[in-house]
């Protein structure tokens, strides 16, 4: 009863708000990208031709247009509702967004999933978000002045920011959930060193999709068997 | 690369046509923020809490953004500040806002950043990147809703199946990702395995140091990446 009414006092009061917010912060955000495009337009008649606009459109989109409906469904599970606007909103889901939302449910101890982890990772991935905004706005302004104060070893070694997190995220889940973790890794390696054939943007879901199928299959038989064994 | 060019996309008019979008997401990351910490009070969660977790988003960020800021400057070579700091601020990673200004010069027939690289075909990749980006946008937008519906549907709710399925759901994409890593091998492999084990290490420090917890991904993150310049 009392769950009943916290759901429902968190939907009225989260939910909602998060739905109507993010569909108006991020449908307005279309027209503003074509701000500066416009301003080109207006201020110097750089207007490409109509047939060229749909030309790069229809280029662009043969190469991510699978992109823009397979990786909202397919990082859905991992951000959540609020953190999906965020996301997709903001980028750099996979090297940013996901990574502080993980460790900002880890660091609070959340379980996943649940409301508390769904309100720290919106408030970890916000906190994300203003460090990028930040950076990318100081790096607008003075990028290459302050790129001269980076050593050329840094900048090596910055090519070596993703792989070392990415390393670092997949043990700190896999501890949790070994097995997952081994099914995990092996259809990621067997997908892109047996088949090799496949698309990018169809190999990621097919990786989040299937380790979600064995873990949930094997958490229902343990379930059962959990059961049974209780009876 | 024609310094005209270059110096109309840096242009204070087109400074002030990007800001928008870099405000809307300063916006959105506030109304959220507002919105998750008034919730947390009704669910009984401290505001140290919430203020732990910003700050570990915040921390959490450095990293990945350092690497960004460096493709950046790289960026802004050939299509200007403004437009680089509005399309890097919103969806749309770097190599893929690249690509998409690139294909609009294509679809021009001029090289991308070339002799004949002018005005319009400036125009044309900054149309091209708005138009990629608004893909996810419209999807996201008017979909993300319904994505929650079949959740909920599926899970009816049950907190320890949900937990299930976003953990497999990192590890699902986190495999893939190491999997890329691990096929070149190299400093990125190298990378990959200093970053995985040091973070063991951490998880068992933070065990002793629950201080540092906020530091433990950045902590497997610099390992990995000095073992990768020295070893790779």
């Amino acid at each position: 009863m009392e769950d009943k009414l916290l759901n429902e006092s968190y939907e009225q009061s989260f939910t909602k708000h998060i739905i109507g917010a993010g569909r108006w912060t991020l449908l307005l955000s279309v027209p503003l990208c074509f701000l500066p495009a416009i301003y080109l337009w207006i201020r110097y008649g750089a207007l490409p031709p109509l047939g060229s606009i749909l030309t790069g459109w229809f280029l662009i989109a043969s190469i991510y247009g699978s992109w823009y409906i397979v990786e909202p469904i397919s990082y859905f599970p991992i951000l959540g509702l609020s953190g999906t606007y965020m996301s997709f909103l903001s980028g750099n889901i996979a090297n940013m967004r996901v990574p502080c939302a993980a460790v900002a449910q880890e660091v609070l101890k959340v379980e996943p999933g649940s409301k508390k982890a769904e309100l720290v990772a919106t408030i970890g991935i916000a906190g994300s978000i203003i460090t990028n905004l930040i950076v990318v706005t100081l790096a607008a302004v003075a990028g290459n002045e302050l790129f001269k104060y980076f050593p050329p070893i840094v900048v090596k070694a910055l090519d070596f920011v993703l792989p070392a997190i990415f390393g670092a995220l997949f043990v700190m889940f896999s501890i949790k959930y070994p097995k997952y973790g081994v099914f995990a890794i092996g259809i990621g390696m067997f997908l892109l060193g047996v088949v090799k054939v496949l698309p990018t943007w169809a190999i990621i879901p097919i990786c989040i999709f299937t380790t979600i199928g064995y873990a949930v299959t094997s958490f229902k038989r343990k379930n059962k068997a959990d059961q049974s064994r209780e009876v | 690369m024609n310094q005209e060019i270059l110096r109309v996309a840096n242009e204070i008019g087109v400074w002030l046509a990007a800001a928008p979008v870099v405000i809307l997401t300063a916006i959105q990351a506030i109304i959220y923020t507002r919105l998750a910490r008034k919730t947390a009070k009704e669910l009984n969660i401290p505001d140290e809490k919430c203020d732990r977790a910003f700050k570990t988003g915040l921390l959490t960020a450095i990293g990945p953004v350092i690497a960004i800021f460096i493709v950046m400057v790289g960026m802004m070579s050939v299509i200007g500040g403004p437009i680089s700091w509005l399309r890097l601020s919103i969806i749309g990673s770097a190599p893929t806002e690249l690509t998409a200004a690139k294909t609009g010069a294509d679809a021009l027939g001029v090289s991308f950043g070339g002799p004949d690289y002018d005005l319009n075909a400036l125009a044309t990749g900054w149309w091209t990147m708005a138009v990629n980006g608004a893909g996810w946008l419209v999807f996201a937008g008017l979909f993300t809703h319904k994505l929650e519906g079949i959740r909920n549907k599926v899970g009816g709710g049950d907190v320890k199946w949900l937990a299930v399925l976003s953990s497999a759901a990192m590890l699902g994409v986190f495999g893939y990702l190491n999997s890329g890593d691990i096929k070149k091998g190299g400093g990125g492999l190298i990378a990959v395995i200093a970053g995985a084990i040091s973070m063991v290490v951490v998880i068992k420090l933070t065990e002793k140091l629950p201080k540092i917890k906020e530091y433990a991904l950045g902590i497997a993150m610099l390992v990995g990446m000095l073992a990768a310049v020295i070893f790779g």
